[in-house]
């Protein structure tokens, strides 16, 4: 058990970390966990939104059904987002065609020494670059740009999967009506296996963004008037 | 109609390896196999494209892979097979003479000759060298292969939802059809049999 002593030393200690204090030190820390930012939302900006509102227009037609204009946002949505993990992956592949690596140089111990050592005696000094390491003819360039991002893509590859999983999933309730009572009550025919798939999808109340302009629809079901 | 519905839907960013005209003539090939009608079916393709482009992409990065691994491999082959009963593995001559030996064998018939040779003393082949390129990039090869097998399975998937998107529109369809054909405002035709029992 702890001594009084250590117990006021602990607690000495531990009012020395209490994390950043100063407003700068606050921003930078609120950014630890951020690396590439595509679990943002997409709607976060203006031209981001209005691309998203014309091919949900486009999606739903003429309809002014606010379900139908939901199932269009949410399928638009998607879309987008999966489009912008694509841009993402392009951008990783051409900067490692472009500089050879993801990451600047890092300094090691020993870079450090060899960098003193040359600046003492007066030589020049021996950078090395990670582009000089990279195939100079296509495609031979490319293919090693993509094998050395090969573990980024992977992870935007989850990105990827998870944008189309949201816009399949959307599409179906829009297909089969799963967001509207009516249009199932119509449609009785409707393949079994889709249609208990669009049940279980459609109780999921995630991600579903809102048209601009477009009347919120809190009942989904159709049963208020 | 289709270009202004293409003009909607974000466009894939390429390589400045690969070709737009490529790309489309792709796109063309599906469009006329799918026969996409309507946004959501022409954003399926494009999706479907976008998915067969990245594969053709990964497949061909496999390649420069196992072939930029094949000097190296030769090299350590080489190293092990010229190697004198009792030399030392890693004695500077032998790895020379290795190192000469896998750069000549790319581009001299003599150097490449004499490889052969030496891999036939050991009733071994050029496959061997393959084996050795696979080997030693096999890291890489196994991200690469699971990176494919996700986007075939979202190719697969895609496929199977604009089947049955076009299966679920198909059903709606007919039921409209049909409510619009046993409604009230429409002419219906008697059957002569529905009119009741006749004199022989």
């Amino acid at each position: 058990m702890a001594s009084e002593r250590q117990i006021a030393a602990n607690r000495r200690n531990a009012r020395k970390s209490t994390g950043p204090r100063s407003g700068a030190g606050s921003k930078r820390a609120s950014r630890n966990a951020y690396r590439h930012g595509l679990t943002l939302s997409i709607t976060s900006t203006a031209a981001f939104a209005k691309q998203r509102d014309k091919l949900a227009r486009k999606i739903a037609g003429n309809t002014d059904d606010a379900i139908t204009l939901e199932c269009a946002l949410q399928i638009a949505q998607a879309e987008l987002e999966l489009a912008r993990v694509r841009r993402a992956k392009f951008a990783l592949i051409e900067r490692a065609s472009a500089f050879g690596e993801l990451d600047p140089p890092q300094l090691t111990a020993a870079g450090f020494i060899r960098l003193l050592n040359a600046v003492l005696r007066d030589r020049d000094i021996e950078s090395i670059d990670a582009s000089a390491t990279m195939p100079s003819q296509e495609p031979d360039r490319s293919a090693e740009a993509v094998r050395r991002v090969l573990p980024e893509l992977r992870q935007l590859d989850r990105y990827e999967r998870r944008a189309a999983a949201q816009r399949d999933r959307a599409v179906l309730n829009l297909s089969v009506g799963a967001c509207s009572a009516s249009l199932m009550a119509n449609s009785p025919h409707i393949h079994q296996a889709t249609l208990a798939r669009a049940q279980v999808v459609s109780g999921s109340e995630q991600h579903r963004p809102r048209l601009r302009g477009a009347p919120a629809s809190s009942d989904p079901q159709g049963t208020k008037k | 109609m289709r270009r202004n519905e293409l003009a909607l839907l974000p466009k894939l960013p390429l390589l400045i390896t690969e070709s737009a005209e490529e790309f489309d003539a792709l796109r063309d090939a599906f469009e006329q196999e799918i026969k996409p009608r309507g946004i959501i079916e022409q954003m399926y393709v494009h999706d479907i494209c976008s998915i067969v482009w990245e594969v053709v992409r990964l497949r061909r990065c496999k390649v420069v892979i196992i072939n930029s691994a094949f000097r190296s491999a030769l090299e350590e082959l080489l190293q092990r097979l010229l190697r004198d009963p009792g030399q030392f593995l890693y004695d500077e001559q032998l790895k020379e003479q290795a190192q000469d030996l896998a750069h000549a064998w790319f581009t001299d018939a003599e150097a490449k000759k004499q490889v052969s040779e030496t891999l036939s003393r050991f009733n071994l082949d050029e496959s061997a060298i393959e084996g050795e390129a696979i080997r030693r990039s096999s890291a890489d090869l196994e991200l690469l292969d699971r990176m494919l097998t996700s986007l075939e399975s979202r190719r697969n998937k895609a496929l199977v939802c604009v089947a049955e998107y076009r299966a679920n529109l198909a059903h709606r369809l007919r039921e409209s059809a049909d409510r619009i054909i046993d409604g009230k405002g429409v002419l219906r035709l008697e059957h002569p049999s529905s009119k009741g029992p006749t004199a022989a």
